[in-house]
């Protein structure tokens, strides 16, 4: 990897909020709002790995799919080849989704199933406009030969094939029109690890051979330890750790970073790893705890913490840290 | 580890078998282990092992008419689970043997109150009046770590969160104090801070009430973490049975090898994984020899024609491997020679 001053920054995320108002059954109370992402800035650089971990409703899916504007954000820039995508027309963001494509969790139910593998591909080269029919044929062998499909795949429908197999497809429909990034939204959480390693291998080789940028989103610390170079860790809609893999994986410094990793089941019984055990639950993002959000749940949590909010400071070089008491723990 | 006394549960040659139009399926087929008092078995595999159908099959819990049990028995204390009326087997569940499922919304009433839920299950085996087993019910909630039972006792289960539902579930599980719980797939639906959260759980309450727990898992780490034997499972046989240590420190079947060397480290970075081609054979058109030899990198010729038996390895590990049959080495030596006359 080269150092981060040679590296091309390819998205900017400024201050990006995604609130959802959700209904309430009386007319006239104020209604609800769900903060599911709250204010968070990142980049991306050019052929890098980042990945997004964190609990079920920390905001890491929200947060790719606000970048492809599938839910339009409240708030905020993000900026990806000079232009904010925020503010282009609905007609223009469909160009730029060219760039910019997305692999699904669940392959089974991103893919049409009355469609074959060849409709399925030809559909998105057809929408991006980004190969000329004659061609498309010819492309789509191309494709199948990048993931490791046989031919004759082309004629089948999704149900014939097996998890693995499906994401595949998944795969190969996003490379299809050739993009700068992919949003990998825990494409690997639903497939058994022998298949899963398959696909992780097959992501990694891809992204040498085409020079591929991934936003990663996944629980699973184990795969994001494997495919990533930079790792964000979230926690109720806030960035609370960002950093190297190494630097963050070996020497965490926010505590809930610090009770993630120690979480992680071992594959080896004659490691006794320490775990730190959080109390409770994560609380509702519609009323987050004031001050530091991960205060309720924290060993170290004092009462600047419960009145204050945190800013990502930089603590080392590259390594951002949200945290009051991070020098003293 | 137990010492080798009266084993709680003796699964001997289980099978069951669907009947569908596409044919019969083997999602279990012909698998025996032996669960002792306070200890807990694994059962490790992918998705269609057969690791659910093993544990639906104890409690005889297998959809019908389409899957029955077609051979083997299940002794519960010296009795044949197989054999028992329907009316006996009722109160065998969720008072002698219980059971945790993975989806905890799917297994909760989404009407009633989770104590009334709990409360049921008291009041159908112990005879306990209301009152007495609402009580007992605010306690279990208590004992499985739920912040002011009382309070939560009253609520549906979809005012809970998924860590709190699942701790329902498993007050609900132990309510009866049963001698044996099978947790399949427990915390796989769960966060990893909640999953820690829950195995600590499990564990202290095994602890506490000396049952045996049959843990029911595809991820290695969990094996890893709660484990004293592990059953490795692929296409409905063993095809490994050992302790947790041996399991990872030395894995004998080369699936078993494949799997773990497939797992992305989280202490060590690799370049690239290691992966077991291709995938497992359907349950409805097994392989004539042994079912792992199309993935197999050491398969030879007696791999596709018979399916190896369990060879005893050492005194508590059993592999199905015609690798750890005396009969391997001779017929490498026969392929060389063959090797050999065509070349010359």
């Amino acid at each position: 990897m080269k150092s981060i001053a040679e590296r091309k920054v390819l998205l900017q995320v400024n201050n990006i909020k995604q609130h959802f108002t959700v209904k309430n059954d009386a007319l006239f109370k104020p209604k609800t709002v769900v903060k599911a992402v709250d204010g968070i800035s990142f980049e991306l650089y050019e052929g890098e790995t980042l990945s997004i971990v964190g609990e079920s409703g920390c905001g890491k899916s929200t947060t790719g799919r606000a970048i492809l504007r599938l839910d339009e954000p409240s708030a905020g820039e993000i900026y990806f080849g000079g232009e904010n995508l925020l503010t282009v027309k609905k007609k223009d963001m469909r160009k730029l989704r060219g760039d910019l494509q997305v692999i699904f969790q669940d392959p089974f139910a991103s893919l049409n199933p009355r469609q074959k593998v060849k409709q399925i591909l030809n559909e998105a080269m057809a929408t991006q406009k980004s190969v000329v029919k004659e061609k498309r044929p010819e492309r789509m062998k191309e494709l199948l030969e990048y993931v490791g499909l046989p031919l004759e795949s082309l004629e089948r429908y999704p149900h014939e094939f097996s998890g693995g197999q499906r994401q595949r497809i998944g795969i190969a429909r996003a490379l299809a029109v050739h993009p700068k990034l992919i949003i990998c939204d825990e494409a690997v959480s639903a497939l058994d690890v022998s298949i899963q390693a398959q696909i992780l291998n097959l992501l990694k080789q891809l992204q040498r051979q085409f020079n591929l940028t991934f936003l990663f989103i996944s629980h699973d610390l184990s795969v994001v330890r494997h495919v990533s170079d930079r790792v964000m860790v979230m926690y109720l809609g806030k960035i609370v750790e960002i950093a190297d893999k190494k630097s963050l994986f070996d020497k965490p410094m926010h505590p809930y970073t610090h009770a993630l990793l120690s979480s992680i089941p071992v594959p080896d019984p004659t490691i006794k790893h320490e775990r730190i055990i959080l109390k409770g639950d994560v609380p509702s993002p519609i009323n987050p705890p004031k001050g530091c959000r991960f205060h309720t749940r924290c060993p170290f949590a004092t009462d600047l913490c419960q009145e204050t909010e945190p800013e990502l400071r930089e603590l080392e070089k590259g390594h951002f840290v949200s945290c009051h008491m991070v020098e003293k723990i | 580890m137990a010492e080798k006394e009266i084993p709680i549960l003796e699964v001997k040659g289980l099978k069951t078998y669907f009947t569908t139009k596409k044919g019969t399926s083997k999602p279990v087929d012909g698998i025996d282990f032996v669960l002792n008092k306070g200890e807990t078995l694994g059962i490790v595999g992918e998705s269609g092992c057969g690791k659910s159908m093993t544990s639906l099959s104890i409690l005889r819990l297998i959809p019908s008419p389409s899957g029955k049990i077609a051979g083997g028995s299940i002794l519960f204390k010296g009795k044949d689970l197989v054999k028992l009326p329907e009316s006996e087997m009722r109160k065998v569940r969720g008072n002698d043997i219980s059971m945790i499922f993975q989806e905890p919304m799917t297994s909760l009433n989404p009407v009633i109150p989770v104590g009334e839920q709990i409360a049921e299950a008291i009041r159908l085996h112990q005879n306990l009046g209301k009152k007495a087993a609402w009580e007992k019910s605010v306690e279990m909630l208590r004992l499985v770590g739920i912040p002011s039972p009382e309070k939560r006792a009253k609520q549906e289960p979809f005012q809970l969160s998924g860590g709190m539902r699942q701790r329902v579930m498993i007050a609900m599980a132990l309510a009866c104090s049963p001698e044996i719980l099978i947790a399949d797939e427990p915390t796989t639906a769960l966060d990893v801070t909640i999953q820690a959260q829950i195995l600590e759980i499990i564990k202290n309450l095994q602890k506490q009430l000396g049952m045996g727990v049959i843990m029911i898992t595809h991820d290695l780490g969990v094996v890893a973490e709660t484990c004293d034997q592990v059953v490795v499972m692929y296409a409905g046989n063993i095809v490994e049975h050992t302790s947790s240590k041996e399991l990872f420190a030395n894995p004998k079947h080369p699936y078993t090898q494949g799997l773990l060397a497939s797992l992305p480290n989280i202490t060590e970075d690799v370049e690239e994984l290691r992966t077991i081609e291709g995938t497992i054979p359907s349950p409805y058109n097994l392989p004539k020899g042994c079912r792992f030899s199309s993935r197999c990198p050491h398969s030879k010729d007696i791999c596709s024609e018979r399916n190896p038996e369990l060879f005893e390895v050492s005194d508590d590990t059993k592999v199905r491997c015609w690798i750890y049959s005396d009969n391997w080495n001779n017929q490498s030596k026969r392929e060389e020679e063959c090797l050999n006359e065509k070349h010359s």
